[in-house]
């Protein structure tokens, strides 16, 4: 190959060092960080469906969190976390947590441990709430869940036996469930609580997911599921429409700035494909 | 107060974040560090809940009565032939029983939650909003019927792609080409809001907080 090849604008262009990129969106994400700019927020109807669900329960309904968190994944679902379980404990809902992924427990103990503790709502363990720890369910244990709560979780977190927990006394099954919210972050796994607890039962349904999940959860809103919060972009919604302030704020205005740099390598990229697949300009090399 | 073990930990948080983000520059011994720690630690943590989860809900119970358990516990075990060559068929029995029991349980709420509940709803609000005079409705349902239809008739492929399917196919690839930029510009967002919450960690909670004790 030839040294001395010359390369026309538009390749150039479309060579650009990668690394300007990350520069710029650093730089870019690390403004809002250092001085919050409070960029407008507007709520979908997604997010006001999933907010909803929970506020036409009356006080005292029994709420299952299928919590599937990931402790790398967790920046972009805090702040739909935090927000759902304030709302919960704020409308003084029964909750059931129980964990699928492995990470789950230690979220979960960080969060309602020092974040929203669930005392400083008057809560108290195995009348108001219960932890019931971690499984391994897939689908299938989705199902058996609906089907039989002890039968996956005999004991809670803490080891005590369910028969022995007050609020689980009543509780058996899905009958004794009046909301279940679906927290997870495989895209396919939306499929679960609409095979296991919709179609079956037709239980009240809503989900929180990763932003790149949104997609495959909508065809399912509303007709399936009340409410889907998808990423921390919905997350900072449900924080605005719920009134409960938290980390979202921040992440929204650092999204919002540091997309920009994508979005104008986005355009230098296209532009330098089109520019040679149409051969703009080709008199004019540059070397 | 903020106690040396917070800071150490923040720091070797810190230490570890760099270490990943520093392959953004170019591959390095650091990132390998921080790779393999990170990766060592997290299949430590998986492999410990797992072991517990295995134990409290099949081992203990197995012991105290529930025989049963048993079977379900022998065929993890049988999972693990695989490991070894010759005896590597007997894997296949236990994985035969997962994928009958998965298919099993998923294949109803399939066909009615995915297929024909889909279907039905792309009708119903099609026809909801013509009734009602929903004029963005019925733009917005009618677009999804389309899209639905084509996108469908672009994985006919048992009849060659020309005259109306040939039609439907390319219309359909255009809604699979928006529906595949909507999954990747989320993506995209998403690894982006993984950078803002690590730099967020660093300066507000380890810089400002713990080491300037702000």
């Amino acid at each position: 190959m030839s040294e001395n090849k010359s390369v026309t604008f538009w390749e150039k262009l479309g060579t650009i060092d990668y690394r300007w990129l990350y520069a710029l969106s650093l730089l870019f994400t690390i403004i809002p960080i250092l001085h919050p700019l409070g960029l407008p927020v507007q709520v979908s109807e997604p997010t006001k469906g999933y907010c909803e669900a929970i506020n036409k329960l009356p006080p005292g309904s029994v709420v299952a969190v299928s919590f599937g968190a990931s402790l790398a994944l967790l920046d972009e679902q805090e702040a739909q976390y935090l927000a759902t379980w304030k709302i919960l404990f704020e409308r003084h809902m029964k909750v059931i947590f129980y964990s699928t992924y492995a990470d789950s427990p230690l979220v979960l103990q960080k969060h309602l441990g020092s974040m929203v503790k669930p005392e400083d709502y008057g809560y108290t363990y195995g009348e108001d709430y219960v932890v019931l720890g971690y499984a391994p369910l897939g689908e299938s244990g989705e199902a058996s869940f609906a089907q039989n709560i002890q039968g996956v979780y005999p004991k809670d977190q803490n080891g005590t036996p369910l028969g022995e927990i007050p609020m689980m006394k009543d509780i058996k099954d899905q009958s004794g469930i009046d909301l279940l919210i679906f927290m997870y972050t495989s895209c396919t796994d939306v499929e679960w609580p609409v095979r296991q607890w919709v179609v079956p039962y037709h239980k009240p349904t809503i989900v929180a997911t990763l932003g790149c999940c949104g997609p495959m959860a909508a065809p399912y809103y509303p007709t399936q599921i009340q409410g889907f919060l998808s990423g921390s972009g919905m997350g900072t919604e449900l924080e605005v429409y719920s009134g409960n302030p938290g980390p979202g704020a921040m992440m929204s205005d650092a999204k919002n700035l540091g997309i920009l740099p994508f979005l104008l390598f986005f355009i230098l990229g296209n532009v330098s494909y089109l520019g040679k697949r149409y051969a703009w300009g080709k008199s004019k090399e540059v070397k | 107060m903020t106690l040396f073990v917070d800071i150490l930990g923040g720091l070797v948080g810190t230490f570890f974040i760099i270490s990943v983000l520093s392959m953004l520059w170019k591959d390095n011994p650091i990132f390998r560090i921080g790779q393999q720690a990170i990766i060592g630690a997290t299949m430590a943590h998986y492999i410990l809940l797992n072991f517990k989860s295995a134990l409290n809900n099949a081992v203990l119970p197995m012991l105290s009565g529930t025989w049963w358990l048993f079977i379900p516990l022998l065929l993890g075990v049988l999972m693990y032939t695989r490991l070894k060559n010759d005896i590597a068929w007997v894997a296949r029995y236990p994985t035969g029983v997962l994928v009958g029991v998965g298919t099993g349980v998923m294949i109803a709420g399939t066909l009615r939650g995915q297929i024909i509940d889909q279907a039905k709803n792309t009708v119903i609000d099609l026809t909801n909003s013509v009734v009602s005079g929903n004029m963005t409705g019925m733009i917005n349902t009618l677009l999804i019927a389309i899209g639905v239809v084509t996108a469908i008739s672009f994985f006919t492929f048992t009849r060659e792609h020309v005259g109306v399917l040939g039609i439907s196919a390319k219309i359909g690839r255009i809604f699979l080409m928006v529906s595949l930029g909507a999954n990747w510009s989320g993506e995209i967002v998403w690894y982006l809001t993984q950078l803002i919450g690590r730099l967020s960690w660093i300066i507000n909670t380890v810089i400002k907080t713990m080491l300037l004790g702000g």
